[in-house]
């Protein structure tokens, strides 16, 4: 490889001279954009079918799409952001959009709400999860909502009646401890989810409070850490949930979910993986909203954004990848092609031009999301930068915590000190 | 490299005067001097290296120095990378403790599996080559994510091991999901691959003259006194070199932790290799000054690891010419 660093930078120069030389006159007549995103084969299957229906009908853009995995795709994206080879259409997820957008690499939205993207059918409201210091970072891909994932085979055979809307933890415990005691093919009833940070987040907001303030502080305290641990330590004592060797097979994906693995009749995910979870499992899987906890505010759930679309900063092409995100997420004919993988659609002319074409666990997933109000309360405020960093401390604090290596008390503590180093630097 | 650059300074100098006398490479010899002509034809090789390795390598010593985000600027920071590794860095601790376990555990026990199956094969068996290949082959899978989902197949709760263990009696954990078992499966895996020690091993075991053998046995040298006594010592120079080779892989293994824990190094920061953590830090969380002194940090650790056994080799390797 070494021999070829002279022809190498040559033919770097080559390139770069060329592109001096012809770049005006090649944006004039080919307008070539990039667009990255996660995610799986139908996915991608999708994506590019929309690519080519705007590629038709805009014969002046060609869009390049990539597509990687999500556990390699945060290391692409900011390689790519840092040699300042962004690609112009990005697909984003709520927890990074912010960690990009204060560092200056989106592009401003809000300019071209006018006319280039319009968006029509979109509320307002809808648009708020992009936002921060009025400026518009990005749009909302689709609605989702984590979720309890609960295979009612299991339930079926086993005769013991399904979880619903509105059950409690305590008589969702009691459910699951009986469906593991009778059923012969699971061994457990729910997942361990004292290290995931959704349920953690959505029991917090049913006790008045949350992840973290406006301010990017935390907004719990080790007391809430010390009930919630103590809270799984009886879920694992009473046999309601696994132990913790089996909880850790658990790697954050469908694949890897207790539910999928056979190991527990309940699991926690989002609504839009359901149809990942049907075609996995065998067995039928129905989503229920998470548990309530008991005389609180019941509005553990709130309404998230699957994905958003962002444009970068450094686009040459602003105009047209705008254009490019408001036909992805308002155009109807493009709304049928991407279905409800990537959550329901938040503008109202595409759900409802859909609606007639869902199959069985996209309608499922549409009536979840329709009927969540009541168990919904408004959009926490974006995390901080570090909210990354503390997820991971969740996961390995809480598997401390169960394997016996701290106490609840000293877990709690251990968290909460973590977090706000973390949040301080 | 080297074998890119040493034979044209060496026919430049040594054919000149008879064939090539007006050739180019006389003409530049004339030109520049016998070691100018070298650095001629050295330079495309120089070239790739200052520009594709020292250069992207003191870049990441300046950036060690810096906050930088990966999006913003780099801003000087001064020494507050390392005093904080130094100092406030628990999760460092537990990298560097969980690094040097695999090395301390993973490099002896590969070598000795390496030895051992090339001493196996050093006895002129028929078909040779192809137990070679057999022996080789895992070497050559890699850690693949193949490999990842056939460990965790191997080591899990309901895996082909605890039904092995279940017939004799014997209810074995989730091995690949417990702290305290989840860096031996990955010690295992890297044991597994022992195949380019083991290649080295043979070749060396070869050069070891039959007569010294027959010398020993007819004085009545028992096998081990012989392995002991002739085999082990013949061969340390062999030893030095795959221990040195498989310290510096080890200390960089990134891969099987990072498929098999899915990134995470987990459960329990139990499988937080190095690598892994400096990978975290840089690509997880915009922190490539941070990770750039991680770096430098491994990089010292592994030439002091270096110039220890170079200076202990004088009192163990024999180089007997």
């Amino acid at each position: 490889m070494k021999r070829f660093g002279m022809g190498r930078i040559a033919a770097l120069a080559g390139v770069a001279a060329a592109a001096l030389l012809a770049g005006p006159v090649a944006a004039q007549d080919a307008k070539e954009l990039r667009m990255l995103w996660w995610g799986s084969q139908p996915r991608a299957d999708r994506t590019f079918e929309v690519i080519d229906m705007y590629q038709e009908a805009n014969p002046d853009v060609s869009i390049q799409g990539e597509t990687v995995g999500w556990s390699d795709y945060w290391t692409r994206l900011a390689t790519q952001v840092a040699g300042r080879n962004a690609p112009d259409v990005i697909q984003q997820d709520y927890r990074y959009l912010f960690e990009y957008g204060s560092r200056g690499a989106l592009a401003d939205m809000m300019p071209y709400r006018d006319e280039i993207l319009a968006l029509p059918g979109v509320s307002e409201e809808d648009l708020q999860s992009g936002m921060a210091d009025g400026k518009l970072w990005g749009v909302n891909l689709g609605v989702n909502s984590v979720a309890m994932m609960v295979n009612a085979t299991a339930f079926e055979e086993a005769g013991v009646r399904l979880p619903e809307n509105g059950d409690t933890w305590a008589e969702v415990k009691e459910l699951a401890i009986e469906v593991a005691e009778k059923s012969d093919q699971i061994d457990y009833g729910i997942e361990d989810s004292s290290g995931y940070e959704p349920a953690f987040q959505n029991w917090l907001r049913q006790r008045g409070k949350d992840l973290y303030t406006a301010e990017g502080q935390l907004a719990f305290d080790e007391s809430d850490v010390v009930a919630w641990y103590e809270f799984w330590a009886d879920m694992r004592d009473s046999g309601a949930a696994p132990p913790p060797d089996v909880q850790a097979l658990d790697q954050r994906s469908i694949e890897t979910n207790q539910v999928s693995l056979g190991n527990t009749a309940i699991g926690f995910a989002n609504s839009n993986q359901l149809v990942g979870f049907s075609q996995i499992n065998e067995d039928e899987i129905v989503m229920r909203v998470f548990p309530l906890v008991e005389g609180s505010t019941n509005e553990g759930h709130y309404f998230k954004p699957s994905q958003l679309l962002s444009v970068a900063a450094s686009t040459e092409f602003p105009e047209d990848s705008m254009a490019f995100v408001n036909f992805f997420i308002t155009d109807t004919e493009a709304g049928k092609v991407l279905d409800v993988e990537r959550g329901v659609p938040i503008s109202d002319q595409v759900r409802e031009a859909i609606r007639p074409e869902l199959d069985e666990d996209g309608l499922a997933q549409l009536e979840f999301i329709e009927g969540l109000d009541p168990y919904a309360g408004t959009l926490p405020p974006p995390p901080p930068q570090g909210a990354g960093e503390i997820d991971q401390m969740m996961i390995s604090v809480g598997q401390q915590v169960a394997f016996g290596q701290l106490t609840p008390e000293e877990g709690a503590e251990r968290l909460v000190s973590s977090a706000e180093s973390i949040l301080s630097r | 490299m080297s074998s890119q650059s040493d034979p044209p300074a060496y026919s430049a100098a040594a054919a000149a005067p008879l064939v090539m006398r007006n050739g180019p490479r006389a003409r530049l010899t004339r030109m520049l001097g016998p070691s100018g002509a070298a650095y001629v034809f050295l330079f495309p090789w120089l070239a790739g290296f200052l520009i594709l390795t020292a250069g992207p390598a003191l870049y990441s010593l300046y950036l060690s120095f810096t906050d930088y985000d990966l999006i913003t600027p780099p801003r000087w920071a001064g020494m507050d990378n390392y005093v904080r590794i130094a100092t406030n860095d628990p999760t460092f601790q537990d990298a560097v403790r969980v690094t040097l376990t695999f090395v301390l555990l993973s490099v002896p026990l590969k070598l000795a599996v390496a030895l051992g199956v090339a001493m196996l094969l050093n006895r002129g068996l028929r078909g040779l080559t192809i137990y070679r290949a057999i022996f080789y082959l895992p070497s050559l899978l890699g850690t693949s994510v193949a490999i990842a989902v056939l460990w965790r197949q191997l080591f899990a709760a309901d895996g082909l091991i605890n039904n092995l263990l279940l017939g004799v009696g014997i209810q074995g954990p989730s091995w690949i999901s417990s702290p305290d078992t989840a860096l031996y499966t990955l010690v295992i895996l890297a044991v597994w691959q022992f195949g380019s020690p083991m290649i080295i091993f043979l070749a060396g075991l070869r050069q070891i003259p039959a007569d010294i053998y027959e010398a020993a046995r007819m004085d009545g040298a028992s096998k081990s006194r012989q392995f002991w006594r002739i085999t082990l010592p013949m061969l340390t120079p062999v030893v030095f070199f795959n221990a040195i080779v498989q310290t510096i892989d080890a200390f960089k293994a990134f891969t099987p932790a990072f498929i098999i824990s899915g990134g995470t190094g987990g459960p329990i920061n139990s499988t937080l290799f190095y690598t892994l953590y400096l990978y975290q830090e840089a690509f997880g969380f915009f922190r490539m000054g941070y990770a750039s002194a991680l770096a430098w940090i491994l990089l010292i650790m592994i030439a002091l690891f270096t110039a220890f056994s170079f200076l202990t080799a004088r009192y163990w390797v024999h180089y007997d010419d």
